[in-house]
């Protein structure tokens, strides 16, 4: 009961491919250059199929921006992405406003920016194509060794359900794969599903 | 102080008043900034007044992009439009803004070439009309600036402390050790050169009971000095590996390259001069030098090559000291004697 069809897959692709045009936009007026940013596939997974292979993120250590959401229906919503290709990404940003060798600690909340813009992004055209609106509350970072990442996703039993963006994100020179993760108890993933239905059917 | 504007949207409980609630804001130290849809400001807080150089009378009910000669960077600008858009919030981080709102440290007068540091976060507030509002938080970062740059010089010169030998400057063991492992695995890996000098200061136990442990110490002091003094590549660097025993690794050097160096060491020390009436060797301070290097492409590991150094100054001082040995390490275990010279004769 808990899968979704391909029409609703291809309707969520969609809806976070728009936001990733948007977060795109936003992150060029930062780095003043252009920054590609793409949902190439949307996947659901129960939490007990979550590993470091499904997210395909083989790192040894993630990073995770995390924004709790609620409106018709609550979710965590989870950027994750791996440590080292990130840093270098928030490095070639910041390389472009200020000097490097004063940023070691700032490059955490410019990694809760990044991280901010794209969740943002990706929940404003949610909430806009399927007309609902959903609050959010401020971003927090952090990073840790992947398995202690991974297993925060996993413990949180009331939304066993776990809907996964896989990200590209090409900034300058650099790029990078990361995941969207959203976590879904039961009830909030049928919410979401019939509020997709009614986009589709809208259609 | 600033009044609250008269279209009033807060509602507080009978306990507090607005007059309450005011003081509250103004108390707070950071900078609050209330603005409407259209960018109106409904609240400018104490802080904002006074960093800004902006009493609240001439911001409040005016637009924000207007109060400012320059306008609001677009970053800051495209937050505020989607904060009121998409009700969700937004941070403007440090590191990729640094400063977007023209605001300064106190007194502003003095300040106002260098605008403050700022992080900010936006968050949208909907009224019980529906109507949406935006408030702007901005805090300092200049102490935390502060803080992780003398958190960052402190670490530096606490690992530099960490490697270095007190009495003569020269790296110690622990730093040895692990640049010994990091070169010969690179060297290994790629393939390259390497060398490995260990050096020895002769009859140092007569000297220190000679002339007594100050002027011991002071001798390994200019001991390092002049091995240093030698060393041109950055690479190269002297480490007190024991005692009167120094070790120095030469990175991408042949056994060539090598030899001619550690005779140049075992000559500046020699050309110290540094009288040692009880040396058997000369009427100076001398030094003992072992040096192996390796061969590309062998068996040779970590632990023979570094045993056939100091296979290499036990040589030198067998040989008479004041003199430099030199072995190949083709093979584990099996160092052999490179066909030189025997005579490195005392000066």
């Amino acid at each position: 009961m808990n899968s979704l069809s391909e029409l609703q897959l291809d309707a969520l692709t969609e809806i976070f491919n728009i936001g990733a045009g948007r977060a795109a936009s936003s992150l060029s007026e930062i780095v003043g250059d252009e920054v590609k940013l793409s949902v190439p596939c949307v996947q659901l997974y129960q939490s007990s199929e979550i590993n470091a292979d499904t997210l395909s993120l083989n790192s040894p250590r993630l990073g995770a921006v995390r924004q709790h959401f609620s409106g018709p229906f609550n979710a965590d919503a989870m950027l994750l992405f791996t440590e080292e290709r990130a840093m270098e990404i928030v490095h070639d940003m910041m390389a472009s406003q200020v000097d490097i060798e004063d940023v070691a600690e700032y490059e955490q909340e410019a990694m809760c920016e990044l991280g901010n813009i794209i969740l943002n992004a990706c929940l404003s055209s949610m909430a806009d194509m399927l007309d609902l609106t959903l609050n959010s509350s401020l971003p927090v970072y952090f990073v840790g060794a992947t398995n202690v990442v991974l297993r925060q996703i996993i413990s949180e039993t009331n939304q066993p359900l776990i809907l996964v963006l896989h990200i590209d994100l090409s900034i300058e020179k650099r790029h990078l794969q990361g995941c969207l993760v959203f976590l879904l108890s039961s009830s909030s993933l049928q919410k979401l599903l019939a509020h997709i239905d009614r986009f589709i059917s809208g259609i | 102080m600033n009044s609250i504007p008269a279209k009033n949207e807060f509602a507080f409980s009978g306990e507090i008043g607005g007059n309450i609630a005011e003081n509250i804001w103004d108390s707070i130290k950071s900078g609050l900034i209330l603005v409407d849809s259209e960018g109106k400001i409904l609240l400018w807080n104490d802080w904002i007044a006074q960093h800004s150089g902006i009493p609240a009378e001439s911001a409040l009910n005016h637009f924000l992009g207007s109060l400012f000669p320059d306008g609001l960077a677009a970053p800051f600008k495209t937050a505020l439009r989607n904060v009121l858009q998409h009700k969700l919030p937004i941070i403007l981080s440090n590191a990729l803004h640094r400063s977007p709102l023209p605001l300064y440290p106190l007194p502003v007068a003095y300040h106002k070439q260098d605008r403050m540091q700022q992080s900010v976060i936006f968050t949208p507030i909907v009224t019980s009309e529906k109507k949406r509002l935006c408030l702007i938080q901005v805090t300092d970062a200049t102490l935390s600036i502060k803080r992780e740059r003398v958190l960052k010089s402190h670490s530096e010169r606490l690992n530099k402390v960490a490697i270095t030998d007190a009495l003569t400057g020269a790296y110690n063991r622990r730093f040895f050790d692990e640049r010994f492992t990091a070169e010969f695995g690179r060297a290994q890996r790629q393939s390259i050169p390497l060398s490995l000098i260990m050096l020895d200061v002769d009859f140092f136990k007569d000297y220190n009971d000679r002339y007594g442990h100050p002027a011991g110490d002071k001798a390994l002091i200019s001991v390092v000095e002049a091995l240093k003094s030698q060393l041109h590549r950055p690479t190269d660097v002297v480490t007190r590996y024991g005692g009167e025993e120094f070790a120095i690794i030469l990175p991408d050097s042949g056994s060539e390259g090598g030899r001619i160096v550690a005779e140049k060491l075992r000559t500046a020390v020699s050309g110290l001069n540094i009288p040692h009436g009880t040396s058997s060797v000369a009427d100076h301070l001398t030094i003992s030098i072992g040096i192996v290097s390796y061969q590309p492409d062998t068996s040779c590991n970590a632990t023979c090559f570094l045993e056939a150094a100091d296979t290499a100054l036990y040589r030198a001082k067998h040989d008479g000291r004041n003199c430099v040995r030199h072995l190949v390490a083709p093979e584990c275990g099996k160092p052999c004697p490179v066909d030189t010279p025997q005579a490195d004769s005392p000066d």
